[in-house]
């Protein structure tokens, strides 16, 4: 047996037992389906797994300005903030210390600007003048795409509740449609083209 | 007949390594030949009923697509004395399952056409490039273009200026979409010619599976009800049949031993849990993609192949070629829905090859497209494409027009090979096994530029005289940073000096290897690869049956 497969062996044995490890942290999640989990945290409407309530409150309260219910329903009627949970405790886990870290920042920049201590106690207008000075950072970019993910995303993984992302943008969850589809190909049909 | 079982310490006739597009086709070739067959995939083999429409996974989760959440970093460099950083996801990206990419690609289906074969010889040189014609022709690849047509299944009609066929598509076109009318409507207006997108996906029922339902999630999704013909439901269920085949899934290959004589006699892989296990065979099919063959084959360096096996010639790796792509979006004032039904129903191939007069080297074809793939949450993370806020009230209200109003006119082309664009294995970066990753190194060619701004232009004007309300356009004007089809890097050739494969994709080096994938493409075509891909194999399986016969493997 060559040196090299000895080391990949080694190496192979090594990362088995870490494997072995995380499998024992994660497991109370991972017993539960994603799915199940983001159920779960809607029924409850209050618990989070990955999320402590205050950081739940400020990030439901970035991702309502970035898809706002103003008028009709936005990120916080499809429940970001639970699939952020979902994922952020699972697949994602690695943004959380950044979120949080930029949480802070953002906290830091909301006492500085108008002696508050959260983000979600703001003004709407407040909060929006906040996110734009913060807007080309990477954890607004982090923040929209969490909030977009969690508005758009199948529901099973918390996001999305109702179809509300959506029933937003035109979007039907069939898996058969038949021609025509839209208005041009209905008027070439029409006309013989 | 069912999967059949052979012990990994008793020489099988073949293993094959990958089962995508090219391995796919060679397993059910070889296996229904009587040949006994063990097939090496690192995926699982999902069913038709286990892929869903989950977008989060998908898209961003690395569902099928590994990349370095699931333990495959890969880096990216544009030149040799840069150092190569890890991307998030995949620089090349390709589908890890029974079926390989076949199972999300789109499947849009071109032909190539004669002058793809000649092109060098035609035009001359173009200095700086690996630029040449193949060792084979059109007329040599026709039969196998219509095996494929029939054997896997093709959806289109003859256009004006495709090349001869020796028999029509087994199915008609798939329906025109808004969007496809959109661009048909625009090319009559300025003279071009827009014709049915011939696609691997069934229109009407067909071998046994059933015409499509336009669910609208093909581009990077595998397809629930069979209509898509992937190897996964066209070749994978008859190698199965054929009772000569073993499917082993879950196996990462390591490395292909020689022996004394310099053949391949074995190749080393680990199952899911880390077991190591070593597969005798006769013979070695090695259709991994075009990204990961050239690694498995550096992988496999040893004392008489100290550069990697079949790499006396230098070119494994190199030449790595993507198809170069452009995309016009426009709004229009009626429900376009592009989202509904395969990713595109129209192509444009006046631009095939561009005058030389305009003084680069490319060519082309431009069909339609929903914007972000028509995939809710990519849209929302890719908007406003027109302009405006990104997030917000003006944000939040501008997402359906764009969702449902919107289509794109999109150029695909041609890519140079080029020795400074490889892959090879990265000296710090290892996956999840302890190999080292796939490094990148890719600068387009100024022609490639230059081919996808002309495509652009023309996309443009295609747009307006559509008719578009709002006009935003992009290409990678900077060079491109990955892509998904994996072309040029064990290119086909008659001289062993810089090639790596024969005209029949046999390596020229070890006799009883063959290189059946992207790899072996001599140069890139328009933009839709694996149709010729599956061709190639065909025929490849075509020479090694025969070969094998007459003892000569």
């Amino acid at each position: 047996m060559s040196d090299t497969t000895l080391s990949r062996r080694a190496f192979l044995a090594h990362t088995g037992t870490a494997a072995q490890a995380s499998i024992i942290a994660l497991s109370v999640p991972m017993i539960l389906s994603a799915s199940t989990q983001a159920r779960a945290a809607q029924a409850i409407q209050a618990e989070f797994t990955s999320l402590s309530a205050n950081e739940a409150a400020e990030f439901a309260a970035i991702a309502s300005r970035i898809i706002p219910s103003d008028g009709t329903p936005g990120a916080t009627e499809a429940g970001a903030v639970y699939f952020m949970d979902t994922v952020l405790s699972g697949s994602h886990s690695d943004q959380l210390p950044a979120m949080q870290q930029g949480l802070i920042s953002l906290q830091a920049l909301a006492q500085n600007r108008y002696s508050s201590a959260t983000f979600h106690s703001l003004t709407p207008a407040q909060q929006d003048l906040l996110l734009t000075e913060i807007e080309d950072g990477q954890f607004f970019r982090t923040m929209r795409f969490m909030t977009i993910a969690g508005t758009f995303t199948l529901p099973e993984y918390g996001g999305n509740r109702d179809e509300i992302g959506w029933k937003m943008i035109g979007f039907e969850d069939r898996h058969m449609w038949t021609s025509p589809y839209g208005f041009y190909d209905a008027d070439y049909a029409a006309k013989g083209e | 007949m069912a999967w059949a079982s052979y012990p990994t310490r008793e020489e099988v006739d073949f293993v094959v390594i990958g089962s995508g597009a090219a391995g796919g086709i060679m397993a059910k070739e070889l296996s229904s030949a009587g040949f006994s067959v063990v097939v090496l995939e690192q995926g699982p083999h999902l069913q038709p009923g286990d892929f869903k429409h989950d977008e989060w996974d998908y898209t961003q989760n690395e569902g099928l697509v590994w990349g370095r959440r699931k333990g495959h970093p890969q880096t990216f460099r544009r030149y040799e004395h840069e150092k190569a950083e890890i991307v998030d996801g995949a620089a090349l990206g390709y589908a890890h399952n029974v079926g390989g990419s076949s199972a999300h690609f789109s499947g849009n289906f071109w032909r190539l056409r004669p002058i793809d074969f000649m092109e060098a010889s035609v035009l001359g040189p173009i200095a700086g490039t690996n630029f040449a014609d193949w060792p084979i022709s059109y007329e040599e690849l026709e039969p196998y273009y219509t095996k494929v047509d029939w054997e896997i299944g093709l959806s289109g009609v003859q256009g004006p200026w495709d090349p001869p066929r020796s028999r029509d598509y087994p199915c008609p076109p798939l329906p025109v979409k808004a969007s496809g009318v959109l661009l048909e409507r625009a090319a009559k207006k300025l003279g071009l010619t827009a014709y049915p997108e011939p696609h691997a996906i069934l229109s009407q029922p067909h071998n046994g599976r059933p015409g499509c339902i336009h669910c609208g999630f093909c581009n990077g999704f595998g397809c629930e009800v069979a209509a898509k013909s992937s190897t996964l439901v066209a070749m994978i269920p008859l190698a199965e049949a054929s009772g000569n085949c073993e499917l082993r899934t879950g196996c990462t290959v390591s490395r292909i031993n020689t022996d004394a004589s310099g053949r391949a006699n074995e190749v080393v892989y680990w199952e899911e849990d880390g077991t190591e296990q070593a597969q005798r065979a006769r013979a070695v099919v090695l259709s991994a993609n075009g990204a990961e063959s050239a690694r498995l084959l550096f992988l496999s360096a040893s004392a008489r192949h100290p550069d990697g096996l079949s790499n006396g010639s230098g070119m494994v790796g190199k030449n790595l070629m993507f198809n170069g792509g452009t995309r016009v979006a426009g709004l229009f004032a009626e429900p376009v829905n592009a989202h509904k039904s395969v990713p595109t129903t129209r192509v444009i191939h006046d631009f095939y090859s561009i005058d030389p007069q305009h003084g680069f080297y490319g060519g082309g074809g431009i069909d339609e497209r929903s914007l972000s793939r028509g995939l809710p949450m990519s849209a929302a993370l890719g908007s406003s494409v027109f302009g405006g806020k990104s997030w917000g009230s003006e944000y939040k209200n501008s997402l359906a027009r764009e969702f449902t109003h919107a289509c794109s006119f999109n150029g695909h082309t041609t890519s140079l090979p080029l020795s400074s664009n490889n892959v090879t294995l990265d000296p710090d970066v290892k996956d999840k096994w302890g190999r080292p990753a796939l490094r990148t190194t890719f600068m387009n060619h100024p022609d490639d530029i230059s081919t996808m701004k002309f495509f652009f232009d023309r996309s443009m004007e295609l747009m307006e005289a559509a008719g578009a309300i709002q006009i935003a356009g992009r290409f990678s004007e900077e060079g491109q940073r990955g892509g998904v089809h994996l072309l040029g890097t064990c290119r086909m050739g008659n001289d062993p000096a810089n090639s790596v494969v024969d005209r029949y994709n046999r390596s020229h080096e070890v006799p009883n290897l063959y290189m059946v994938d992207g790899g072996s493409l001599v140069s890139s075509g328009r933009g839709q690869p694996t149709m010729t891909i599956m061709a190639l194999a065909f025929r490849a399986a075509d020479h090694i049956i025969q070969a094998a016969r007459r003892g000569e493997l």
